[in-house]
């Protein structure tokens, strides 16, 4: 820093008349790139970065909202008399649940599109040479998914109550209603980020649909549990997805909520924390070699 | 100077730059998983309707058995698949700009559209297989004799190759490869779920009824339907009137997507 003032200071005394000493913004470096005390700003500008590009995609909207919520009222055309007619309640407090975890993963995949298109266009290698702080990157698009999959939820969430879904324990079991979302979307994001910087691929996307639709299928918000064969039955009781709905489904109608909700959570912070070193060594490795 | 000129320029043979056109679609799409990935995704779905459904839709289907009633949407949806990879592979084409340098070459105009025809068709038998593997593994049978078998995958093939010229305009049009197959996915279990390939219309609302008898998905899975046959008489017979419908959607979506693929291969950008 001293330095390069010196070398300033040597230059307007040389008659440099070009350039003067305040034309260059003076960068606050008190702290080193990779200070704990960035970490919080840095994540935030690239967050800010993230968001705005989401909001001006509209496929954003497509495959967050439109799409999840036709499908949500297709559901409840097709099977909600079917459901109702076997379990006895409305089939909407399992197909909402689950079109928010629909539409919280097939959202992951716009997340794993730009990341991979911002490698191709040299942008991570850019970064990778200034000084940002080199964590902030990964958790601003964690981030950035955690705000988008909330906000996508809440809307499938009011699209659900237009169709008649109704919380029977006030507005504060609909609030943690959508932290499970939430959590599980961060799970799947960190997953997806680390699949498209090990295989930044087109197949990529159509692979993660194909992930999806198997959750979708086996999973006891689609049909109830009872319904499925009994040798698939423990696959589809104990996949994340059914944990997730189960526990939703006991926030809005009643039931067990805690034993689902934590399973859920072992299961996203399993998912999470076996990508978290992949992750950062495949990010890495996408920034230095572009 | 006029030396250069005065060469005689080669004349290729139309076959067999069609043959090179059509190897360079065929070639990769075994090894960077295009077709792993097709066969794949009607294997997960074609479980994903019929384990779930089985137990509670079977009893209303008015057939010999689940299987037996979904099988031509699980056949629709296989070939639903492989001209998506075509979407995928068509979009790639046109932003990387390959099309552009093909225009700028030796080629017959239509050699690139032949080609891709013929990639679709490839796809599409594969497609087609892949379906009726799946379907004989959970229980679906010919029930007509072998001219109906031939004529239900023919059919099969024929709607394969439209949607693909279909998929083939969204893929050209679509600046972004990998958003196009999620356009095409989730209308594809949307409309899937709102047709008589899942339970028979008189269990759908009234209001919505006429929409899911009158759809172009509908129509085709009467047809493929009547096609099977079935032990029981609830497959329905093939009859002018359960044909005609499907005839009409495949010849109104060939008069527009055809010449629309044609416009877009062959316009200057």
């Amino acid at each position: 820093m001293r330095v390069a003032d010196q070398d300033m200071k040597a230059d307007m005394k040389r008659g440099s008349a070009v350039l003067r000493e305040d034309a260059f913004p003076m960068v606050d470096r008190r702290f080193g790139e990779n200070s704990l005390r960035l970490l919080g700003p840095h994540t935030w500008v690239q967050t800010q970065r993230l968001l705005v590009r989401l909001v001006r995609d509209p496929l954003t909207f497509v495959f967050g909202l439109i799409l999840p919520i036709c499908f949500l009222v297709v559901l409840n055309v097709v099977l909600g008399d079917a459901i109702r007619s076997v379990t006895g309640h409305s089939a909407l407090h399992g197909s909402v649940p689950l079109v928010t975890l629909v539409g919280a993963m097939s959202g992951a995949s716009v997340a794993a599109v730009g990341i991979i298109t911002e490698r191709a266009d040299g942008l991570l290698a850019r970064l990778w040479v200034v000084p940002v702080h080199r964590a902030s990157g990964l958790l601003a698009r964690i981030g950035s998914e955690a705000v988008r999959v909330v906000a996508n939820s809440f809307f499938i969430l009011c699209a659900g109550m237009v169709l008649g879904l109704r919380f029977n324990h006030g507005a504060l079991a609909s609030l943690a209603w959508l932290c499970l979302p939430a959590m599980f979307g961060i799970a799947f994001a960190t997953l997806v980020l680390t699949v498209a910087l090990y295989w930044p691929s087109t197949i990529l996307v159509e692979a993660i649909a194909t992930v999806e639709y198997l959750g979708l299928f086996f999973c006891t918000g689609f049909v109830p549990l009872d319904q499925y064969p009994h040798w698939i039955q423990p696959v589809v009781q104990h996949q994340p997805l059914s944990y997730a709905v189960e526990a939703m489904r006991g926030l809005s109608l009643g039931g067990s909520v805690l034993r689902p909700a934590l399973a859920t959570l072992l299961w996203s912070a399993g998912i999470a924390v076996g990508c978290a070193i992949p992750m950062v060594v495949g990010y890495r490795r996408a920034s230095m070699r572009g | 100077m006029t030396a250069a000129l005065a060469v005689t320029r080669p004349k290729p043979s139309t076959f067999a730059q069609w043959w090179v056109l059509t190897t360079r679609l065929v070639g990769p799409s075994v090894r960077n998983g295009e077709v792993l990935l097709s066969v794949g995704s009607t294997v997960i779905f074609t479980a994903g309707w019929y384990v779930p459904l089985n137990h509670i839709m079977g009893a209303r289907s008015g057939m010999s058995s689940y299987a037996q009633f979904l099988m031509p949407l699980i056949a629709l949806q296989g070939i639903a698949f492989a001209s998506e990879a075509g979407a995928l592979r068509a979009s790639s084409d046109a932003v990387t700009g390959i099309n552009r340098r093909f225009k700028s070459m030796p080629i017959g105009m239509l050699t690139p559209l032949v080609a891709r025809t013929s990639t679709s068709v490839y796809r599409c038998v594969i497609g087609t297989a892949a379906a009726l593997v799946c379907g004989y593994v959970i229980g679906f049978r010919f029930h007509r004799g072998l001219e109906c078998a031939v004529a239900f995958c023919a059919f099969l093939l024929l709607i394969g190759v439209v949607l693909s010229y279909l998929a083939d305009v969204i893929g050209t049009t679509s600046k972004n490869p990998e958003a196009t197959t999620q356009w095409l996915l989730m209308p594809q279990v949307i409309f899937g779920l709102l047709s008589v390939g899942i339970q028979p219309a008189e269990h759908f609302p009234h209001w919505i009824q006429p929409v899911v008898r009158n759809q172009p998905i509908s129509q085709f899975v009467y047809v493929l339907r009547a096609l099977a046959g079935d032990t029981t008489p609830g497959a329905g017979s093939l009859t002018w009137s359960v044909g005609a419908p499907s005839l009409a959607w495949i010849a109104g979506a060939i008069t527009i997507t055809v010449p629309l693929s044609a416009v877009l291969l062959l316009r200057r950008p």
